[in-house]
């Protein structure tokens, strides 16, 4: 398949997977929801469901509201929202990981008022990289893979677990070599046609999106770069991009995303599943060491200096803070972020605030077109 | 509202002056004394530990770490009327108008030592435990980079249904850490002898505590849950102390004293409602004299009674106040929450229930419109909820807050539905 014609189905996908989603079941898929890159996938994927990512929806709240107040992160009003009013009937049932508060009230909501068949929790401690932790966390993916053999009725083999994890590395080893290429290469391939193939993967089976993205990588690297040299380049940091709204009003003002800090993006991908420990311990492992989410305290690597460098080695000349309002995690770090981004860079920085049931594209377009005014006029 | 324009007569006078409860005065001179010795200590060789509301406090005082509480500090802030404009101050550096305005007013009044007792001692290290909320750690990372000082982290994972054997070993393992950690910051050596004493007089202060809050299950009752906010100061800040065993001891013996004499804290009570989430500290006052005005009586509530622990082992303190505190009222399902909610409920007799929604506060406050409704569902009483905000005032809309609850009292309560 030609590049571009990739590009344009994931980029369908990535505006709108429900209607795709709706249709897993009639090719003999089994979905389960998930809303965190936290998400041992891979369980679910040995256990023969098929995990597909809730990354909420633009849309007005219409049922949520009788069980969520107004400042409560739109992700979880439109996710709640969309499953009360029964537009999520294709699931299985959802795993709910325990980053944040919001996540960690969610999951008993969410239980009590739908009729989903499966209902996992996971339950995460804070303190990542830390000895301390490491062994709640092995016996918090043990019970998870237990509540999901409870729900099927039968074990999960290790043989199957463990081919699911070499499954899933190869898609991260993939989407890592995506990445790269596009550092590599300027012009190889934008930001938003690299990030909507990546997302794609979020709602099809991971083999399909594996194949994906090798064939979208053979035509690239054997293949000219395109041309789009020339854009200024920013990197964008936060939760997740429900649309594809800010990537591409991005590239219609003159600016290309070259690298990003989004746990629909870089953070998913980020760090491998050993393939040769026992696979609970080696899931727990890549969560305990991986790039961690603002919501956990991580001591390996201090999440301000990995964006510093990120931003270093990417040449950006910009940092977009794209984050849910409301969400406390994110919120927190602002101030730091900017100011180390500033001291250590220079680099300027926006921050804008998502709301999915009152999105605004034109708002979103002045304030990009401002900042980005402001970086060229430099 | 009349009460604040017409003078009081001889004999209303005397009995507001039988109603008061005495015991509030030796707490202000216990929490003066106490905040006096803490500000004194900064710069000496005594050291000073900022500490959340719901960590275990009892390691500190075993160590003799003087324990400061930006959370305490925060309802004073706000009960002062001052929290807001030390919020702008952290809001003009970046923090957002949505986090938590307890975090925003100690941010603020760290940078610039602002607040009625002119800001906290600085801090040698810092303890953050997120039974409470997972607010607390981001706030202590910032804390930790503002001050330049050490911050340990006592994780408590939440728990659902039971608490599961690796989720207890984890805190037991934290806990070790944590007297670890306390004897490289004070260059001292944990003594257990030490450490059991101060867990006694915790558990003591605790159960007396916990006497204390049952006596409203009297009628009338002897307090309101608004007084039960104030003299539960000591209980999260000092308790570990004999001084904190000796001032229950004497709340006890006043509540007592009331409940034989048959003095009740409102002049009639007509209604009694529990009182659910944090309190609208700038709002005590207002709020206190319209129950009063509708001869209702908050008698009981969520938030005080989270300091009252049970299931202590003497052999084991160390281990069994690790699952303690892991396994607090926040820190537990809805399920969980409910059957509490209902056991007040039915322990103090309630005819209702008034849920603070509280925007600076999600681990309270989501879930409470499915909390309400499980609540009616139980009790057959009605549930009413208000939004505000715990000591960011701007969030606030007094006049309407007031006509539902009046509506809630007259209406609902009034007509017996």
């Amino acid at each position: 398949m030609e590049v571009r014609t990739i590009v344009e189905e994931c980029l369908e996908l990535w505006r709108d997977p429900y209607p795709r989603l709706a249709r897993l079941g009639e090719e003999g898929e089994r979905p389960v929801g998930v809303f965190c890159s936290y998400t041992p996938e891979e369980i679910l994927h040995a256990a023969g469901l098929t995990p597909v990512r809730l990354m909420g929806a633009v849309r007005a709240i219409t049922h949520a509201d009788a069980h969520l107040q107004a400042y409560c992160c739109s992700l979880a009003r439109t996710d709640l929202d969309m499953a009360l009013a029964g537009e999520l009937s294709f699931l299985e049932g959802a795993v709910f990981v325990q980053t944040c508060d919001t996540m960690m009230r969610l999951s008993d909501i969410w239980r009590r008022n739908t009729g989903f068949s499966y209902h996992g929790d996971l339950v995460l401690p804070i303190r990542m990289g830390e000895e301390v932790s490491l062994p709640f966390l092995i016996e918090e993916v043990k019970r998870f893979r237990r509540g999901v053999e409870g729900f099927l009725g039968r074990e999960i083999g290790d043989d199957a677990l463990e081919e699911s994890i070499r499954v899933y590395n190869r898609n991260r080893r993939l989407a890592d070599r995506l990445y790269r290429l596009r550092a590599s290469r300027p012009g190889a391939i934008d930001g938003l046609s690299a990030t909507a193939c990546l997302v794609a993967g979020f709602w099809m089976r991971r083999e399909k999106h594996n194949e994906l993205l090798h064939g979208l990588l053979e035509d690239l690297e054997g293949s000219e770069p395109i041309g789009g040299d020339g854009k200024l380049p920013l990197l964008v940091s936060g939760s997740v991009c429900t649309t594809p709204d800010l990537f591409e009003l991005l590239l219609e003002l003159g600016a290309d995303v070259v690298d990003d800090d989004l746990c629909c993006g870089h953070r998913y991908f980020d760090a491998f599943v050993d393939e040769s420990a026992p696979p609970e311990e080696a899931l727990a492992k890549r969560m305990w060491e991986r790039v961690n989410c603002p919501a956990k305290h991580q001591c390996i690597e201090d999440r301000f200096q990995r964006l510093v460098r990120q931003v270093g080695d990417s040449g950006a000349k910009g940092v977009v803070f794209y984050l849910q309002s409301f969400c406390e995690p994110h919120l927190f770090d602002i101030p730091y972020l900017r100011q180390c981004l500033q001291e250590e860079l220079e680099v300027p920085s926006l921050v804008l605030e998502s709301e999915l049931q009152s999105f605004s594209r034109g708002q979103l377009r002045t304030r990009l077109q401002a900042f980005i005014e402001t970086i060229s006029g430099v | 509202m009349s009460e604040d324009v017409r003078e009081l007569t001889e004999e209303e006078k005397a009995d507001k002056e039988r109603r008061k409860i005495k015991s509030a005065g030796a707490m202000r001179e216990l929490m003066t004394k106490y905040y006096i010795e803490a500000k004194g200590a900064e710069g000496t060789k005594r050291h000073i530990a900022w500490i959340t509301s719901g960590a275990p406090v009892e390691p500190l005082i075993a160590f003799d770490v003087i324990p400061v509480y930006p959370e305490n500090h925060g309802a004073m802030c706000g009960a002062a009327h001052m929290n807001v404009e030390l919020c702008e101050v952290a809001e003009g550096r970046g923090f957002s108008r949505d986090l938590c305005s307890y975090a925003r007013g100690d941010i603020g009044s760290a940078i610039t030592r602002g607040g009625p007792i002119g800001g906290l001692p600085r801090p040698t290290f810092l303890v953050a435990c997120n039974n409470i909320c997972n607010t607390v750690f981001k706030w202590y990372e910032e804390l930790a980079r503002f001050f330049d000082v050490p911050l340990f982290i006592f994780d408590t994972p939440f728990v659902r249904g039971e608490l599961p054997e690796h989720l207890a070993a984890y805190s037991v393992r934290q806990m070790h850490e944590y007297v670890s950690f306390l004897e490289k910051m004070t260059r001292k050596e944990y003594d257990d002898a030490r450490f059991v004493d101060v867990a006694a007089k915790s558990l003591f202060a605790s159960a007396l505590w916990k006497e204390v809050l049952a006596c409203n299950e009297h009628r009338p009752a002897p307090m309101t849950c608004f007084d039960a906010f104030i003299l539960m100061a000591p209980i999260v800040t000092l308790r570990g102390t004999q001084e904190v065993v000796d001032f229950y001891q004497g709340v006890l013996e006043e509540m007592k004293r009331r409940i034989e004499e048959g003095i009740g804290i409102l002049p009639s009570e007509r209604y009694r409602l529990l009182w659910d989430n944090i309190p609208v500290w700038y709002e005590m006052r207002n709020l206190g004299r319209l129950f009063m005005e509708l001869e209702t009586c908050l008698v009981a509530d969520t938030y005080t009674s989270a300091w009252t622990f049970e299931g202590v082992d003497a052999e084991k303190p160390l281990e069994s106040m690790a699952r303690i505190y892991t396994e607090v009222y926040l820190n537990i399902n809805l399920e969980r929450m409910a059957d509490k909610i209902e056991s007040l409920a039915t322990r103090f007799g309630v005819d209702g229930m008034i849920m603070h929604s509280n925007r600076s506060c999600k681990p309270y406050s989501l879930g409470q419109y499915d909390l309400a409704k499980e609540f009616t569902r139980r009790t057959g009483k009605p549930a009413l909820i208000i939004e505000a905000d715990h000591t960011d005032s701007r969030w606030y809309d007094r006049a309407q807050v007031e006509t539902r609850i009046r509506d809630f009292v007259e209406n609902l309560l009034g007509s017996g539905l």
